[in-house]
């Protein structure tokens, strides 16, 4: 198995971690490894195919996903004082499995049209993409936790950012530069509206906020 | 001519610098406000009139760029945005008097507002679809505070569902993005051409249909639920009825279109493909009696005053993408024509529903009763929002409504038609009954003031003139405008 194998399979184990764990930490610390995995892949094929691009990507990565947006997303589970999500809905340890099936099924049909245009051609780490974008949506469908559904925000983030990696490295620094600004801010808002969220109902779970209704 | 295109982009951020350094009390703050918003306005409809006059700005190296079909939406952002923003000033007002929010919150409110018409503008103007995608998605952060301004439970909630289900949808939208970046480079073969709608729309022919076809389908996720398109529109009831009134306005009026504009861009080119435009429209058709069906269903039954205008957002985004799934070039003028008459109506609709909260207290229309007799003029206004949105004559409304129908029986499409008259015909009566309630009989709960003050019907005033207008004039150059921008999209 090559590299890039390897580390995208890493990647898909993360997101299912990211996904599953149910201590708020863990979590927020498997999504900071996932986004060194995203970072050494955008390294190995900055290498593998001249594409100078993705180191200044990996760089950025570096400093924006594998360090400042852990840290937003810790500094209010410390403010908090939430340790680990409470058990919500039915099939709580099923729904990872299930929803890494359907992730899987769903990039596995699709990735063919994007690996047709994709400027470096690789198949692993393109179904990976699509996969933990999936995982993210599934995330943000299965969990109630506010915070998990900031965690499931960034991992569907890296999804595309790896996608973008892939089919548009060459794309005009801009793209990168909107992605993230917007990314970040949207980590920023989301966790103050969730410390709000938790002033106010006295817990994280969202299901639990049905004051808005018909 | 470039230097236009900058001017009306830095405008706003420079006021909301301004408005966000100022010391002092909320007066001050809104001169400031609004004397920003006109000069905003001021020089958007100097670029919208060299548009009509055929000319095509460019800004930025290409990046930015209006043209016609761009301008029919700026103008909107000129207009309507205008008129509200000089009414969120009175109603800012009353909610720091009545102790309901502070003056820094007044203060962050008018900041943002700003913000939120650059962001507007910019996905207007982005000839760069990756600048417009992070444009519609920058409009949500900059608005979810507008939305959740109030403490309390529903704003927060209202503002957390806003920001969750609006990302998720605009993710697909960024793989919309990168998908149509990469199947058109394999043509175009040129990174920074690739990404600008002017080169895309000139190789649409050259684009894989395959790919092309699964594009326009996340773009509708994407950007359909950003304009509150069903299956994907529940995010909107709860904020357009949880925020203040004229940000409510505002982003029913205003913002809900800008995210159909990108629908349309995408539109544009898968239809002038080797995909067609047979495909477009069938989704379009589809999506929009969906979507005019469900908001029917839940205007049937809504108390609220402001839940039942956000319903009557998606009922009219609905009838906006009728109007596309009718498509060709009367379809399409008629889409664009109620872009327009919708937004007028709505930005009254809801600036108008703030009077009437601030006069019963509530927002719950089985509590009010009477608004004839305690404020006539509000009464007035009220009775021409619920005309022109139920589509009566003489009114802009039925104008584009009419249009649409009348496309919709020229290209045969009868079936179309008759479910889309059945809906209408639903919100018609649900909507009067309503409004009898409302404005006859006797109060039935408290009645906390009498007319509002005129500065702040003033706007009002304006907004209703302009629905009455636009029902029985026809205007030379908004005509050339639109029908320059169907050319566009048809690819004529």
């Amino acid at each position: 198995m090559d590299l890039l194998t390897i580390l995208s399979t890493c990647m898909i184990i993360t997101s299912l971690a990211v996904f599953g764990l149910r201590n708020y930490k863990a979590s927020i610390f498997s999504y900071s490894i996932q986004t060194t995995l995203l970072v050494l892949i955008f390294l190995t094929l900055s290498n593998a195919h001249e594409a100078h691009q993705l180191f200044g990507w990996a760089m950025v990565a570096i400093v924006t996903k594998v360090i400042l947006v852990p840290f937003i997303i810790f500094r209010l589970v410390k403010k908090l004082g939430v340790v680990s999500e409470v058990e919500p809905v039915a099939g709580f340890f099923v729904s990872p499995i299930i929803a890494m099936g359907f992730s899987l099924a769903i990039a596995m049909s699709i990735y063919p049209i994007y690996l047709k245009f994709s400027l470096i051609q690789e198949h692993i780490p393109l179904i990976a993409s699509i996969t933990i974008f999936m995982m993210g949506i599934f995330g943000f469908i299965l969990r109630k936790s506010a915070i998990k559904q900031i965690l499931a925000f960034c991992m569907f983030e890296n999804g595309i950012h790896l996608s973008l990696a892939l089919m548009a490295y060459n794309s005009p620094e801009i793209v990168e530069v909107g992605v993230l600004t917007d990314a970040i801010f949207a980590v920023l808002i989301m966790s103050v509206l969730a410390s709000r969220f938790y002033k106010y109902f006295g817990s994280l779970d969202v299901s639990k906020a049905n004051t808005l209704k018909g | 001519m470039e230097s236009l295109l900058i001017t009306i982009l830095a405008i706003p951020l420079i006021v909301a610098a301004i408005v966000w350094m100022t010391p002092g009390n909320i007066k001050v703050m809104g001169s400031l406000h609004v004397l920003g918003s006109i000069a905003y306005s001021v020089m958007a409809i100097k670029a919208i009139l060299a548009v009509v006059h055929g000319e095509v700005l460019f800004a930025f190296d290409d990046m930015l760029f209006l043209d016609s079909l761009g301008g029919v939406f700026l103008s909107l952002i000129a207009v309507t945005g205008l008129l509200i923003n000089i009414y969120s000033v009175k109603y800012m007002e009353w909610e720091v008097k009545k102790g309901d929010i502070t003056q820094k919150d007044a203060k962050l409110f008018f900041a943002l507002s700003h913000i939120f018409v650059f962001t507007m503008s910019l996905s207007v103007v982005a000839n760069n679809m990756a600048i417009m995608w992070a444009a519609v998605e920058a409009t949500t952060l900059s608005s979810v505070f507008m939305v959740a301004l109030h403490s309390g439970k529903r704003s927060t909630e209202s503002g957390w569902k806003y920001i969750v289900i609006c990302s998720i949808g605009l993710a697909f939208a960024l793989y919309a993005t990168v998908l149509l970046y990469s199947a058109g480079f394999s043509v175009i073969k040129d990174a920074h051409s690739t990404m600008l709608w002017t080169t895309l729309i000139a190789h649409a022919k050259e684009i894989d249909p395959d790919a092309l076809k699964l594009i326009f389908i996340f773009a509708l996720i994407g950007f359909g639920t950003k304009a509150g398109l069903a299956p994907t529109h529940t995010w909107l009831p709860d904020v357009h009825s949880e925020g203040p009134s004229p940000a409510s306005a505002m982003l029913s009026a205003v913002l809900l279109k800008c995210a159909l504009l990108a629908i349309v861009r995408y539109y544009a080119i898968v239809g002038n493909s080797m995909v067609g435009f047979e495909y477009v429209q069938m989704l379009m058709l589809i999506i929009s009696i969906l979507t005019i069906f469900i908001a029917a269903l839940f205007i049937l039954r809504q108390h609220d005053i402001k839940r039942m205008f956000a319903y009557h957002s998606v009922e009219h985004i609905g009838i906006i993408a009728f109007g596309f799934g009718i498509g060709g070039p009367f379809g399409i003028f008629a889409a664009l024509f109620h872009s327009m008459s919708h937004s007028i109506t709505k930005a009254l609709a809801f600036c108008v529903s703030g009077n009437i909260i601030k006069i019963y207290g509530t927002r719950d229309m089985t509590k009010m009763g009477g608004l004839v007799k305690i404020a006539p003029i509000t009464a007035v206004l009220f009775g021409i929002a619920i005309c022109s949105l139920v589509g009566i004559p003489l009114f802009a409304i039925f104008v584009s409504e009419f249009l649409a129908i009348k496309a919709a029986i020229t290209s045969g499409q009868y079936v179309a038609v008759a479910l889309f008259i059945v809906g209408l015909a639903i919100i018609f009566v649900g909507v009067f009954s309503h409004f009898n309630a409302v404005m006859f009989g006797k109060p039935k709960g408290d009645v906390l003031c009498k007319e509002v003050e005129w500065s702040a019907n003033l706007p009002l005033i304006i907004l209703a003139g302009l629905i009455v207008f636009f029902g029985i004039y026809s205007i030379d150059s908004w005509v050339t405008l639109l029908n320059n921008a169907s050319k566009i999209v048809v690819g004529v």
